[in-house]
């Protein structure tokens, strides 16, 4: 019992370099070796209502597709990006991107450029990029009164008035759909209040982890139609997209959450394992002291 | 052959193992690489809020293409002088090449439209910030900001956050019963945890114990922001190393083990050198 407790003792005194170096370990292992950990991944209700309520849509319906994160938390967010995109275009839904982020101008073009040749969708027709506009929350208020006060020009420059698919899209209201691919602020709870609640329209999201208990409250009241939650929510929302797209017979490339999940869940239990052992750690020496 | 492509792998792998080398500790490597990100992020900022908002919607409300606005007048032509004026000084007095004021105005409205002129105006306020003297009217501009800010939140919150919330919160008894014993938890939750932050009454007796409930709903809460908090951070870490893994190929000519090595002997080095220790003890 004493050894025992000596070794609790022994790992609540370990250097905080050495819990990095096996939680970066934990992470690294199975990313090289992704046939060792082999686990399923389950679509939760909240990814499923999303996949249903994008697979509703018909063809030729209208979604603004909102880039709302920058490089530091694409792992998260852009394998969302891309498995809605492959939905979207398999269905023939005409997409309009607009960036409340500055790196969101990135996100989208990576995007954009990542997929829309495979469904061979042409810009102006079957997809637009607005790209970015700073002013924050002003800029969906600007977007749920008149698209054109603040959207004169497209990413690349050309007069929206010149572009084919604007041609009948004044507001948020000319949307069937709004999809925000959010990672803070201004994002998911910003659309809700100023676009979306006001002029109900519908919303779905696909946020970082860190996020998602903020935004659960919305989900809950239906006033965002599920969510895919961080990572997790892109590899579920990657697999049901896979099996929707096998079914019209285009199948794709498997998507990149899928692939990082297996990391994810060995770290997920190592960060665990080190929470109880720290805690039984503090414990027995906490009792050590007051027994002097 | 050394391709862009190569370059730009060899300089995320350098920057992404400047910024873990912090793990280790404080050191030249983190500091560079994080200036560079602070950098480089308010520089494009900057010069995109210029170019895709001040640009076109600012100066091209106030000077829309001349031959669009309809017939010119005397009045049109001095406006327009202006523009010219704005030309002059943002080309350095005609040294350089005209391009945040195009030849004629600038191409997307077709009328002017001389309201922008108190953005303008109070933008040019707020620069003012820089001249000591002048600096209080900066106060205008921020003064318009924070009331158009908190005037615009405030219908956002009470309708989204308030109203429709409280609505979520009613118990709708013709449902199923799991679905009536979630709404049950929900409302306890919401009361409770509402009756902890009222601070009218001191947390005695029912008050006391119901305040008690609400913090358990509370901690409930923070503790699944924290996990959803180190799913996120792990999910980063996964991001990082994916590409780390990627960029240590052939093809890259072995990006992240070459600069893995460098890092290391470097840090080593600066570890057992003064500067190492100086900063230990300044930190």
């Amino acid at each position: 019992m004493e050894a025992i407790k000596k070794i609790f003792i022994l790992l609540g005194s370990l250097d905080r370099r050495i819990i990095f170096l096996i939680v970066g370990l934990s992470v690294l292992i199975p990313l090289l070796k992704p046939d060792w950990v082999n686990l399923p991944i389950r679509p939760t209700p909240e990814s499923q209502i999303v996949f249903d309520e994008i697979n509703k849509l018909k063809e030729g319906d209208k979604i603004l597709l909102s880039f709302e994160y920058g490089p530091s938390t694409k792992p998260e967010i852009h394998p969302m990006a891309i498995a809605i995109l492959k939905h979207l275009y398999a269905k023939n839904i005409q997409v309009y991107g607009f960036a409340l982020w500055p790196d969101g101008n990135f996100m989208s073009t990576e995007a954009f450029s990542e997929v829309s040749d495979d469904y061979d969708k042409i810009y102006g027709i079957d997809y637009v990029n607005l790209g970015y506009k700073p002013g924050q929350e002003a800029v969906i208020k600007g977007i749920a009164s008149d698209i054109r006060t603040l959207y004169t020009v497209d990413l690349q420059g050309t007069p929206i008035n010149d572009i084919p698919m604007m041609k009948d899209v004044i507001n948020i209201e000319d949307f069937d759909f709004v999809f925000s691919l959010s990672a803070g602020f201004p994002g998911t709870k910003e659309w809700v209040q100023y676009a979306c609640d006001p002029k109900n329209i519908p919303l779905s999201t696909g946020c970082t982890s860190i996020q998602v208990t903020d935004i659960m409250p919305y989900v809950e009241n239906n006033q965002i139609r599920g969510i895919l939650a961080g990572m997790p929510g892109a590899a579920e929302y990657e697999s049901l997209v896979e099996r929707e797209l096998r079914k019209m017979g285009k199948p794709g490339k498997p998507g990149e959450a899928s692939g990082m999940m297996a990391a994810q869940s060995i770290a997920h239990v190592v960060i665990v394992l080190f929470i109880i052992f720290g805690n039984i750690s503090y414990y027995i020496t906490r009792k050590k002291i007051r027994k002097g | 052959m050394i391709t862009a492509e190569i370059m730009g792998a060899w300089l995320v792998v350098l920057l992404t193992l400047c910024i873990f080398s912090f793990l280790y500790k404080d050191n030249p490597f983190y500091k560079a690489a994080e200036h560079l990100y602070v950098g480089v992020s308010a520089g494009y900022v900057a010069v995109i809020s210029f170019w895709q908002q001040i640009q076109p919607n600012l100066f091209g409300r106030l000077w829309p293409k001349l031959e669009d606005t309809g017939e010119v007048s005397v009045l049109k032509s001095v406006w327009y002088s202006v523009y010219e004026i704005l030309n002059f000084i943002s080309t350095g007095f005609g040294t350089l090449e005209r391009s945040i004021f195009p030849e004629g105005g600038i191409k997307g409205y077709d009328e002017i439209r001389l309201m922008y002129l108190i953005p303008f105006i109070l933008g040019i306020f707020m620069l003012l910030r820089l001249v000591p003297k002048l600096g209080w009217l900066a106060r205008w501009a921020i003064a318009y900001i924070v009331g158009m800010a908190a005037g615009l939140r405030f219908y956002g919150f009470l309708n989204s956050d308030i109203l429709m919330q409280i609505q979520s919160v009613a118990i709708d008894f013709t449902a199923d019963w799991g679905s009536i014993i979630n709404a049950i938890i929900l409302f306890i939750g919401t009361m409770t945890g509402l009756i902890y932050f009222f601070y009218s009454t001191e947390h005695k007796g029912v008050v006391g114990r119901l305040s008690r409930i609400g913090i358990y709903f509370l901690m409930i809460k923070f503790g699944a922001s924290f996990g959803f908090a180190v799913m996120g951070r792990i999910s980063l870490l996964i991001g990082r190393m994916n590409q780390l893994k990627d960029y240590s190929a052939a093809e890259y000519n072995y990006a992240t083990p070459i600069i893995l090595v460098f890092i290391i002997i470097s840090l080593a080095i600066w570890s057992f050198m003064d500067g190492g220790n100086k900063n230990e003890s300044t930190a």
